[in-house]
């Protein structure tokens, strides 16, 4: 069955992302994501405020990265909201986006390795094990909570072919960063070679896309008020999504 | 002062009140217990309740006293208007 989700980016004051926290749960979505950048309200305040405010819908940041947050602070912080929101939590975990890891003059070294580290390491942590890990970018000596806590689902979020690969191998769900239709049938295909390559099945694996809509009466407005979000995810595109819309790679970047 | 309103006007009131409460950038004027009173009633979906509207008016007031005022005009709310006016530091 087709489910709706719906994302925050929480760049507006608490109350206002928890009345439509609220609104949205109310209108029926069945999935609440959080963006999470450094210069926009902390994804974890957020969603425990969210977490608080809403019964059913489940949540969680959509998607952090292990660049800028430490697979296992990120294991704690899902951890923590699961207790607030028992049952209710979701990871979303990539390789972060260039524009924001440039800023802050983080490298975003293997991507692909870092996510699937990470994954590793959360879901070690997150079984209670004492996780010690020794991979090309993260290591970890017993890494271990003092509390209780249980496996959440992970959801890889993804663009390019092989990270939408990975999402199959190693995801329980993907979420997809593109809006095109021709995008998302190449994305859903790549995700579906790496769902083989893990002898997985489809149904394993929860297929999400994000899409973006800019919804205003004025035509004009609502162009006006897409072009920021347009131009970061075009900024944060990979190449060859550029190339295939004909967007000059060296503009976007 | 929600007595004042009477029943038949309190739905565009308080769909008034909520546009521009949420569309402000006075973010700093709101105080965090009436936030969460505020999200509170919302919660339990009793924002048009006679305390919901009350907690709603005080955050339009506080965060948009003119568009609050004009809102009331608007809906022909005039003894509110001057008790709110009255009340309003100079």
């Amino acid at each position: 069955m087709t489910k709706f989700g719906i994302e925050f980016v929480p760049r507006e004051a608490y109350w206002k992302i928890m009345y439509y926290v609220i609104q949205a749960e109310r209108g029926g979505f069945s999935n609440l994501w959080v963006t999470d950048h450094f210069n926009n309200r902390n994804v974890y305040a957020t969603l425990a405020a969210a977490s608080i405010y809403t019964n059913q819908i489940t949540l969680g940041p959509g998607v952090t990265n292990p660049f800028m947050v430490n697979p296992v602070f990120t294991a704690q912080g899902v951890a923590t909201l699961d207790e607030l929101a028992p049952g209710r939590v979701v990871l979303g975990i990539g390789a972060g986006d260039k524009t924001t890891l440039d800023t802050v003059g983080v490298e975003m070294r293997k991507p692909l390795t870092a996510v699937q580290e990470s994954v590793a390491i959360i879901r070690g942590m997150l079984d209670g094990e004492s996780v010690s890990f020794q991979g090309d970018v993260f290591k970890t000596a017993g890494a271990k909570f003092l509390f209780k806590t249980r496996r959440i689902p992970v959801y890889v979020g993804a663009q390019g072919p092989k990270m939408l690969a990975l999402a199959g191998r190693i995801g329980d769900g993907v979420l997809i960063n593109a809006c095109n239709q021709k995008d998302v049938e190449l994305a859903v295909k790549s995700v579906k070679e790496g769902i083989n390559e893990a002898g997985r099945k489809l149904e394993e694996v929860d297929i999400a896309v994000y899409t973006a809509f800019s919804v205003h009466q004025d035509i004009k407005k609502a162009t006006k008020a897409a072009v920021p979000p347009v131009s970061f995810i075009v900024a944060g595109c990979p190449p060859e999504i550029l190339e295939r819309h004909g967007i000059n790679v060296e503009k976007a970047s | 002062m929600v007595d004042l309103v009477d029943e038949s006007r309190r739905q565009a009131l308080l769909e008034k009140l909520v546009d521009f409460v949420l569309a402000t950038k006075n973010d700093e004027k709101m105080p965090s217990t009436l936030a969460r009173s505020l999200l509170h009633f919302w919660q339990q979906d009793r924002l048009m309740s006679k305390q919901g509207l009350a907690v709603l008016l005080e955050a339009g007031v506080r965060l948009e006293p003119e568009k609050t005022l004009s809102a009331l005009s608007e809906l022909n709310l005039k003894d509110l208007e001057v008790k709110i006016k009255e009340d309003l530091p100079q």
